[in-house]
């Protein structure tokens, strides 16, 4: 880790699916597991409905990585919604490559709600990789090209 | 009623949005008619001394083309706000970016080694030959679209405009009733509410591009895997693509509700492909279908790179892990 980086604190912004990832942070809570503060939760009803544009917007409000919370997979409480955020997300972290953005900024994990212990794994390895990654590019980005 | 005064100006262009003014025929001669043509490098020989020498405001119209691409790109644009009351982004250069939007996706020294090779041959500001003093406007960083420099006041999207929009804004030219500022000359409903080919909301099992098949000239373009952007683009030129045979590459922009038009896209595909079942057992299938991408920013940012929400090019140093 390079020295700018000692000082860094991740925003990672969490998007959680009502019934299952969101349930596994309460569960977390009421047994009293801790995880980074890096974490800002959203509570959404289905990671299905976590579209690419409010990803995007995320990252360039300052978020430095994304991370996205549904049911595992046969879980999902409206079917079919946790594989189409699936397969957003494979296309989505292709166009961040594209665009030289480290496609780990954003993730996709499948937590239910007896998993409070992964809950707390998972926030606590991924604010640790994106501690690691550095602050997101995209906030440092040169503003106006014009005189 | 005193002629309207009209210009026609273009920044980093090709020359196609000038031409296709001239696409809606013999209405040509009515805007001609109806107003005065006081400024249009593409057709007259105008000096930037007799586009400064009008008075703030004379100029009743000005219809731009083409991106901010240069140091003179701004300066024009910035003169001629000075000088006229309405000012049109006329064509997606001038509205978005267009085309040429995806150079964000290069430096500027790549630019300038991939066009001029060695860099003793890169063009400099200034330069003095023979006792003559010559300044070259500077090439940008990043090349933008009109609205980031100046106010503007309408809309007309396409690449070029399609004669139906272009008609429709001389129209209301000539009557003399401009609609309120802020109006897009187009649609407000997507391109596939104009399509009159038949949807069947199939799986995309495969994805193609135009040339590798001879797609079905009834059936939805995605049904068929063809990458389409109907669903993500503004409509208002009657989908004549898609009636060509070819897929909508977006050039009249997103809707009104859409921010992100490639974002947009992006969701639209990914909900669509699949092996027709949903379930675990079909993970590694759609990952195989997916794979079939090469170039998500060229194929559903081609005209909306330089204004999507990432806008340029990064330089993480793990672009590439997953």
């Amino acid at each position: 880790m390079d020295k700018t980086n000692a000082a860094f604190e991740p925003r990672i912004v969490a998007f959680l699916c009502r019934w299952c990832s969101y349930a596994g942070a309460d569960l977390a809570g009421v047994s009293r597991l801790t995880y980074p503060a890096n974490i800002v939760p959203m509570r959404v009803n289905c990671s299905g409905r976590v579209d690419t544009e409010m990803v995007l917007t995320a990252l360039e409000k300052g978020a430095d990585g994304v991370l996205i919370g549904g049911c595992h997979p046969g879980d999902c409480h409206y079917v079919s919604g946790n594989y189409k955020t699936r397969r957003r997300v494979v296309l989505l972290k292709q166009a961040l490559s594209e665009v030289g953005i480290d496609p780990r900024r954003v993730h996709l994990e499948w937590i239910s709600a007896s998993e409070g212990i992964k809950f707390q794994s998972t926030m606590t390895s991924y604010t640790e990789l994106i501690r690691e990654l550095g602050p997101t590019p995209v906030r440092q980005r040169k503003e106006p090209v014009h005189g | 009623m005193a002629k309207a005064k009209i210009g026609i100006y273009w920044a980093a262009a090709c020359g196609g949005c000038d031409c296709a003014l001239l696409e809606v025929n013999e209405q040509i001669l009515d805007v001609v008619a109806a107003a005065d043509i006081l400024l249009w490098p593409c057709a007259a020989d105008p000096k930037y001394s007799d586009l400064r020498d009008y008075k703030n405001g004379e100029i009743d119209i000005v219809l731009f083309n083409g991106a901010i691409r240069t140091q003179e790109n701004v300066e024009l644009a910035q003169l001629i706000r000075t000088k006229t009351k309405y000012l049109v982004a006329f064509g997606s250069c001038a509205q978005s970016g267009g085309v040429i939007g995806l150079a964000n996706q290069s430096s500027r020294n790549e630019i300038f080694s991939t066009v001029f090779g060695d860099q003793a041959n890169w063009p400099q500001l200034d330069t003095n030959k023979n006792g003559h003093d010559l300044h070259l406007p500077e090439f940008l960083p990043r090349l933008t679209h009109l609205a980031d420099v100046v106010e503007v006041d309408y809309v007309v999207p396409g690449c070029p405009p399609p004669k139906q929009v272009v008609s429709a804004l001389f129209s209301a030219l000539v009557a003399g009733e401009l609609p309120a500022t802020g109006t897009v000359f187009a649609s407000s409903k997507n391109l596939c509410e104009e399509c009159s080919r038949e949807r069947e909301q199939l799986k995309i099992t495969q994805i193609l591009r135009p040339h590798e098949n001879d797609p079905d000239t009834e059936k939805c373009l995605l049904d068929q895997g063809f990458m389409c952007m109907g669903p993500a683009t503004r409509g208002g030129c009657l989908a004549v693509c898609p009636a060509a045979n070819m897929p909508c590459t977006g050039c009249a922009g997103p809707t009104a509700a859409i921010r992100d038009q490639g974002a947009a896209m992006l969701n639209t595909v990914a909900s669509l492909i699949g092996t027709g079942e949903e379930g675990e057992d079909q993970l590694a299938a759609e990952d195989a279908i997916l794979a079939q991408f090469d170039d998500i920013v060229g194929t559903f940012y081609r005209f909306g790179a330089a204004t999507s929400i990432f806008k340029e090019r990064y330089h993480e140093r793990n672009a590439t892990a997953r």
